[in-house]
């Protein structure tokens, strides 16, 4: 057992609300609960957290900061809702500016009841969640081993976030290979990407409801264009980009006759993944001093 | 024992004299606190879920530094219970903390940042006391060899008590203790994020961690210098620093940092070099 079950780490965020289960979980750190027994540290930091404990209801300032700090969370996580505000919005649940409970944003593992809930209910929602955690990880573990299961498809509009977030996560290696902070994946934002789902089709790959690849088509006649076949770093080298890319290709209509691809010209991998597809290069495009574009074709088969 | 001997023992045994101490820090910091606190064994359970969460990362590189941060303090630790030169022990030492520098301003976020240039200004801060101590050791004993210093009849605390009271005053920076934990603290989740760590997860976290181990054993060796003539008293007084560091961590509050610097570089110019001087003119 990786020990997941000793080594609970907790990240706490406050939703919104009257802040009692805010109070209620810190009281489970003082010396007459003492939850650091079981090996729980509450840290500050979601990069080092395996439990995302939210307290009170979600409203629109606070669902991007949830959202976030989510996807921060490495993998294996659990999200614990902590109160009935967090389960449901509870008590503000008709206010005009809450949409109700964590779920409504994030996939929520376990609900702890209460108003307030008390620190025992608490503590009992944080060991319940290791149990979830554990699952998780199994299911991760044999997720890296069996990569097949994998689920390719069409992104739709709410993936957008996520696909961008990805995106930066795996454009920084590209940066460090053009020496160049200012490549256009890495500067998109939010809008952007937003504006650019309305013209083009975005693909995706799913692992355990998590996107870990991504790629583009815009559709020019009979071509269809494919840009930023991305794959997150830590599942690269597994031939998800490959997949992702047939997989894309078979979703287009039958009028596309032709396909291209668009690489930077030391992305050697993504030329490498291209022409393992059947895809030749045509011709090369500067863009900047730095980087040349890298078009590759290939006739639909 | 023959000095391969004690490398290898040095390198069983670091990691886990290291881990225990570590579990045993926070057991006692807890009971100081009237609470019951985690078992021993909790940094190892802590290392190993570590090594199985995803690794994100801002830039791949900065893992890079991590590696070799740990290598490094190995490597330094090695070369002190090899009874090697204990210049070399101090500029690997300086060389390794620096790689964990690097591999928080690698990471390119603020608080990464922040913690780094904090730690560079821990280590501007430690660094003239380090270097007193291997002065005031070879000023003693006429060796910088740790072989030497170890192997030397009388016991150095004598002729150098200002130095290993220098010394203490540096040490709660070196085990990122209160009053000096700036850059990067176990108690600090909250307003520090981690500091230093903040944008490392999965397992160069657990190598952050580990290297953390063997630093402590080796700082622990240093002290255990000072005694060498009756390895009892030696151990005992090892005891004792780490005992005081965890009591002074417990009951004081971190200090800013132009204070930090003021007070440790006002000792080290007291302590450490008012007893060199007093060596050098006897």
């Amino acid at each position: 057992m990786p020990g997941f079950k000793q080594s609970p780490w907790v990240l706490h965020y406050d939703a919104s609300s009257c802040n009692g289960c805010d109070i209620e979980t810190l009281a489970c750190l003082t010396p007459v609960y003492d939850v650091e027994r079981l090996g729980v540290i509450n840290t500050g930091n979601p990069k080092h957290a395996d439990i995302f404990l939210v307290t009170g209801g979600v409203n629109p300032r606070s669902r991007e900061v949830i959202r976030n700090l989510y996807h921060q969370l490495p993998e294996p996580k659990v999200v614990v809702a902590v109160g009935a505000c967090a389960a449901s919005g509870g008590i503000f649940r008709e206010c005009y500016n809450i949409s109700g409970g964590v779920d409504t944003v994030i996939p929520v593992d376990v609900y702890v009841p209460g108003c307030a809930a008390r620190p025992e209910a608490i503590i009992d929602g944080i060991v319940r969640a290791l149990a979830v955690l554990e699952d998780k990880h199994r299911a991760m573990a044999a997720m890296v081993d069996s990569i097949d299961q994998t689920l390719y498809g069409l992104a739709e509009r709410r993936d957008v976030p996520e696909i961008l977030a990805l995106q930066k996560i795996a454009y920084q290696s590209e940066a460090e290979l053009y020496g160049d902070d200012s490549l256009p994946g890495l500067q998109e934002t939010l809008p952007e990407i937003e504006a650019e789902f309305d013209r083009a089709v975005f693909g995706k790959a799913v692992v355990n409801g998590k996107i870990i690849g991504s790629i583009r088509g815009h559709r020019d006649g009979a071509t269809a264009r494919l840009t930023r076949c991305t794959v997150h770093p830590y599942f690269q080298r597994r031939g998800i980009g490959r997949r992702l890319i047939g997989e894309f290709e078979k979703s287009w209509p039958p009028e596309i006759r032709r396909f291209e691809a668009i690489a930077g010209h030391k992305s050697t991998r993504r030329i490498d993944v291209y022409k393992s597809l059947g895809y030749r290069p045509f011709k090369t495009v500067p863009f900047r001093p730095a980087i040349e574009w890298v078009h590759l074709e290939k006739p639909r088969p | 024992m023959s000095p391969w001997l004690r490398v290898l023992l040095y390198l069983v045994g670091a990691p886990l004299a290291g881990g225990l101490l570590a579990g045993l820090d926070r057991k006692l910091s807890a009971r100081l606190q009237s609470r019951r606190g985690p078992p021993l064994w909790q940094p190892f359970f802590d290392v190993k879920k570590l090594w199985h969460k995803e690794n994100i990362v801002v830039r791949r590189s900065q893992n890079y530094y991590i590696f070799f941060f740990l290598l490094l303090m190995v490597f330094t630790g090695a070369l002190f219970f090899a009874g090697n030169d204990l210049l070399l022990v101090v500029f690997a030492l300086t060389l390794a903390s620096i790689f964990f520098v690097l591999g928080a301003y690698k990471a390119s976020s603020p608080y990464s940042f922040i913690g780094a240039e904090r730690e560079l200004i821990q280590i501007m801060a430690y660094e003239p006391m380090v270097l007193l101590t291997a002065v005031g050791l070879y000023l003693a004993t006429g060796s910088f060899s740790v072989q030497a210093i170890a192997g030397h009849p009388t016991s150095l605390i004598r002729s150098l008590p200002g130095v290993f009271l220098g010394l203490l005053c540096i040490l709660p920076m070196k085990f990122r203790k209160s009053p000096f934990d700036l850059s990067s603290s176990h108690h600090a989740h909250q307003e520090l994020v981690r500091g230093l760590t903040i944008e490392f997860s999965g397992g160069p976290l657990a190598m952050i961690e580990v290297a953390h181990w063997f630093e402590n054993v080796l700082l622990l060796g240093w002290v255990y210098l000072f005694f060498t003539s009756s390895p009892l008293l030696g151990l005992a007084a090892a005891a004792a620093v780490f005992l005081l560091v965890i009591l002074v961590d417990n009951t004081s509050a971190r200090l800013k940092w132009p204070t930090a610097l003021q007070r440790v570089w006002l000792a080290t110019l007291v302590l450490g070099f008012g007893n060199i001087l007093v060596l050098s003119f006897r």
